[in-house]
């Protein structure tokens, strides 16, 4: 007999589902649960042990509870029964529970049930508020029914005497922590349709807020009591039903209660529920888009709620009301602002957004019905507002004003008023991006941008956070910066193109609509342009490599763009998800970011006027190569060439250079001898794979073969040669010159495979100079700079000329275990100031320790002679 | 079967990705991880504040491949990923005993 009914429930349930999956069930819910209840009419019609415990005197009521009992029964959502006895409970209920639900269980159906009186139930509900809850929602199904009805006759007389005030505590704290714990769910790449902020738990508090508050028994009664208007009803049953609708063909194709939107599915679902891709945007898109907007009104019921309770029971005694504003026109009542009344609007349309100024300075949110008033009277935003100057001042002021706590952009945006400032942005609204990547619609995005970076005002805790805060107050026009962030994923809303490039075009007629002069239109419009370079940069380039630095310092141009577009990245990529932002992309951008500030301080790499110098040489490279080597090459070969080299060599070296790069093939150098045109100077250019101690090397042939240096530069080549250039006195004997810088090669050869080679060489410096000036000899010096290059230790030696001298050095430097990348070397006179950039070759970065520092400190003073003048020599003796 | 675990400079993974591609490999497992061997942390000053980077960013790419490949996918990565620098990374090798596809229940090469 039992089979039967079960039978009879499974089939019409079944029928019904399959009705709704073809759209043709509007009241699926409730007559879901109507299928439920009839179950439970027959099985308890027919149940013996049901009469028996009846004929007892211990009649009882099945009572529906939690969405059950609201009739919101979705495919798979758990059916929750208490039945309820007056006050004992017969041993006989045992037997009636088996012939009630056994069957269901059997047929895999979720039954939670709870045998009780009312009394322990009353106690219960008391005792645990998710009890409580579902008391709320408590429905009689059969039975006694007066059972039913005292019981809820002494609920609510309890509630209402005795723990209203601890109820509504509970629905506000609970709220409170269900937001922490879910997270803003319509912004999770899986939102939860239920618990999450937006989620069906939202109307639900409502409803509960109201039956503890007016006693009011349907959905309905919100607005007739009062707590919804009629166009926010209307919205919340749009809403509700296309939640619901989601829910269940979500239950359906997991086939289980599953309330979690996951990532997997969201195509399905779209497809299911009839979303088609429309102008190139996929249909997934659009249906995350219209949930979004869906669970965002149910985010403002929420609100709604929680500020209703809040009038009602939670302004603590004895915390001041604010004190009053000075704006004409709006009002703070209950921590809430108000319009005073709509004709002061109809005479001051500003007062449309004073009243989200005043909200955002003193940080007193706007109340539900000023809400209202302002989305109603949007069409007094016309033109002349928007052209009003003193209009977009307060505009730009509000954008200073949205912070991560408290932000009032969102609730511009909610009220439609921010798009009718920037009708462009309509463009954006809800505007999905189906990946793991991008969590928000790109308003809000694009919001949370302009949050974030109004958030790096505070000077914040970690070491990080205070450069974002000192790099923040260095910006000198913060509304450029925030217009940007605004306005920086405009371009998104053509699917097709590139959107920072669209962006731009978009964002520039804007700025140009709120004032802005034409060098900041310009700014914003670069951060626009750009805003991904940096991040791009960093993590697909080699921010080890000075190269990298100085093309983005290069690129970017200024300090200023430098700061903000820093401060933009991070605020884009926090505003996007934790995919795009963690320790280690921050790590990334920040070297990137101090790397690129330091090249464009020192401005002698990346300023116009440099570009405009290597543009002109690399055309005039190009002139001279043209015949021999392809435009394609001779670029791909600049391109290798450091820039510092492009700078400092003339255009005819670079082609010499290159020809030699080219002849150097397998070979581990090459060289070049030339003759200064109206000196006797010889120029050395030697090109050869970068091996440490390579140009030392060269300075050792050099002094051994008795080569005077005069100068020299060192510079890279690319990732793996150098490009080295001695400037040489000629041997004193021409008559063998050819035959002498033949030895001095072969003596190279020697010395690149025999690393001791030239320790013979090294024997021959003199361990004491005398100075030729009458003066007491300054002591041989050295310095490090670690601040000026990211890239290098900088490491200056002051001493007197002597043969030897930059062997000697770069010799004490190789064994010192580094390598030298840049060295620039002059002598005047007999005072010597040495330059050389080197890196560790252990690490193949700076020298930053102390102890590294001060061993390459003794060993240079070691090998350099000691000085003395004659004079001061005599006076000793 | 074969665990190819290398650990490379953020920017070659392209690189590396490619090269995989070429000679046939798809499927890899790509972390952000933060680490330092030799090529240790350093630091950075800006305004007179200090920021030190005791980690360097780097990439991990897991490959499981069967045991003749080995050899070819190790020297495909380490030449896509070679810069000739310090820090350019390591690659690590090691058996795997069993690999089962979630979906099939596949054993072994097969789940590949």
């Amino acid at each position: 007999m039992d089979k039967t009914n079960t039978d009879i429930l499974i089939k019409k349930r079944e029928a019904l589902i399959k009705q709704f999956l073809c759209g043709d069930e509007p009241d699926f819910l409730e007559k879901h649960a109507s299928v439920i209840d009839e179950y439970f009419f027959s099985i308890f019609e027919k149940s013996i042990a049901a009469k028996k415990m009846t004929i007892a005197g211990t009649p009882f009521a099945i009572i529906a509870l939690g969405g059950y009992g609201r009739k919101e029964q979705c495919i798979h959502s758990d059916i929750d029964l208490l039945i309820l006895f007056e006050k004992s409970v017969p041993p006989e209920v045992e037997a009636f529970v088996q012939e009630l639900l056994y069957p269901l269980w059997d047929a895999r159906f979720e039954v939670g049930y709870a045998v009780r009186n009312i009394n322990e139930c009353l106690e219960m509900a008391f005792e645990r508020f998710d009890i409580l809850t579902t008391m709320l929602d408590a429905r009689f199904v059969c039975g006694a029914s007066l059972i039913y009805t005292s019981f809820i006759e002494k609920f609510r007389s309890d509630l209402s005497t005795r723990h209203l005030k601890d109820t509504l505590n509970y629905l506000f704290e609970h709220g409170e922590k269900r937001h922490f714990d879910f997270g803003d769910s319509t912004y999770l790449i899986a939102p939860d349709l239920k618990s999450g902020f937006g989620g069906l738990r939202d109307y639900h508090t409502l409803l509960w807020y109201a039956k503890i508050k007016s006693n009011i028994k349907t959905r309905r009664d919100l607005e007739y009591y009062g707590f919804l208007s009629n166009f926010e009803y209307l919205s919340l049953e749009e809403s509700l039903n296309d939640i619901w609708k989601i829910r269940n063909f979500l239950h359906h194709i997991t086939k289980r209660k599953c309330d979690t939107l996951h990532f997997e599915y969201q195509m399905e679902l779209a497809g299911l529920l009839g979303y088609r891709s429309k102008n190139r945007q996929p249909g997934v898109e659009h249906f995350l888009g219209n949930l979004h907007t869906r669970m965002d009104f149910l985010k403002q019921i929420n609100q709604i709620t929680f500020e209703d309770i809040l009038g009602t029971i939670r302004i603590k005694k004895g915390t001041s009301e604010p004190r009053p504003t000075k704006t004409d026109g709006l009002v703070i009542k209950k921590r809430r602002l108000y319009f005073i009344n709509t004709v002061a609007i109809l005479q001051k349309p500003d007062l449309l957004l004073k009243i989200f100024l005043e909200s955002g300075l003193r940080k007193i949110p706007l109340s539900i019905e000023a809400r209202r008033i302002v989305s109603e009277f949007l069409h007094l935003v016309d033109g002349d507002i928007k052209k009003n100057h003193a209009c977009i001042k307060i505009f730009k002021r509000i954008l200073s004003l949205s912070y991560w706590e408290f932000n009032v952009l969102n609730v511009m945006l909610a009220t439609g008023i921010l798009e009718k400032f920037i009708p462009e942005f309509s463009a954006i609204v809800n505007k999905i991006q189906y990946n793991h990547y991008h969590r928000f619609p790109v308003d809000k995005h694009s919001i949370r941008c302009v949050q974030i970076i109004n958030n790096f005002k505070e000077p914040g805790n970690s070491p990080m956070e205070t450069l974002y805060h000192s790099v923040f107050r260095e910006v000198r026009n913060k509304n450029i910066l925030l217009f940007a962030a605004l306005l920086h994923d405009i371009g998104k809303s053509n699917p097709a193109k590139e959107h920072s490039k669209t962006g731009a075009k978009i964002a520039k007629p804007i700025l140009k609509r709120f004032g802005f002069n034409s060098t900041q239109i310009e700014d914003a419009v670069f951060l626009i342009e750009n805003h991904l370079i940096l991040v791009k940069t960093a993590t697909r380039r080699d921010i080890c490599n000075e190269e990298t630095a100085v093309y983005m310092a290069n690129k970017i141009g200024k300090i200023r763009l430098l700061r903000m577009l820093y401060l933009l990245t991070i605020a884009d990529s926090r505003a996007t998800g934790p995919k795009a932002w963690n320790e280690w992309t921050q790590n990334l951008l920040r070297d990137l970011f101090l790397k690129t500030m330091g090249i464009l301080k020192k401005g002698d790499l990346a300023s116009k006027k440099t570009q405009r110098l290597i543009d002109k040489k690399k055309n005039d490279v190009l002139r001279l190569l043209k015949n021999r080597w392809r435009e394609d090459e001779i670029n791909k070969q600049l391109e290798s060439m450091s820039r510092r080299y492009l700078v400092y060599i003339p255009a005819q070296n670079i082609v010499d250079h290159i020809n030699l790069y080219r002849n150097l093939k397998v070979k581990d150098f090459i060289w070049q001898i030339s003759k200064e045109k109206d000196s006797d100077i010889r120029t050395v250019s030697i090109c050869g794979k970068n091996k440490p101690g390579f140009y030392s090397k060269i300075a050792g042939v050099f002094f051994l073969n008795n080569l005077d240096i005069v100068a020299s530069q060192a510079y890279s080549l690319g990732e793996e040669h150098v490009l080295d250039i001695f400037k040489v006195n000629p041997p004193k004997d021409r008559i063998f010159e050819t035959e002498k810088w033949k030895k001095a090669e072969t003596d190279l050869i020697h010395a690149i495979s025999n690393d001791h080679f030239l320790d013979n060489a090294l024997s021959k410096i003199p361990r004491t100079i005398q100075v030729s000036s009458g003066k007491i000899p300054k002591p041989n010096t050295i310095r490090f700079d670690n601040e000026t290059s990211s890239f290098f230790t900088i490491v200056e030696v002051f001493t007197y000329d002597f043969p030897g001298l930059l062997f000697s050095i770069t010799n004490a430097l190789y064994r010192s275990h580094t390598n030298v990348d840049v060295a620039m070397v002059a002598t005047k006179v007999d005072q010597v100031i040495d330059i050389f950039y080197v890196r560790s070759l252990e690490n193949d970065a700076k020298i930053e320790t102390e102890q590294g520092l001060k061993q390459i400190k003794n060993a240079i003073l070691k090998s350099l002679p000691q000085i003395y003048s004659k004079e001061v020599n005599n006076e000793k003796n | 079967m074969k665990k190819i675990e290398a650990i490379l400079k953020p920017f070659k993974l392209d690189d590396v990705k490619e090269a995989l591609s070429e000679i046939g490999i798809y499927g890899m497992t790509v972390t952000e991880v933060n680490g330092y061997g030799r090529q240790k942390g350093h630091k950075e000053i800006y305004r007179g504040a200090e920021y030190v980077v005791d980690f360097v960013p780097k990439i991990k790419v897991e490959i499981v491949v069967s045991d003749e490949r080995a050899d070819e996918t190790v020297e495909t990565v380490r030449n896509a990923a070679k810069s000739g620098k310090i820090g350019d990374g390591k690659i690590f090798v090691s058996s795997v005993e069993q690999v089962i596809r979630v979906r099939t229940g596949e054993t072994g090469t097969d789940a590949l």
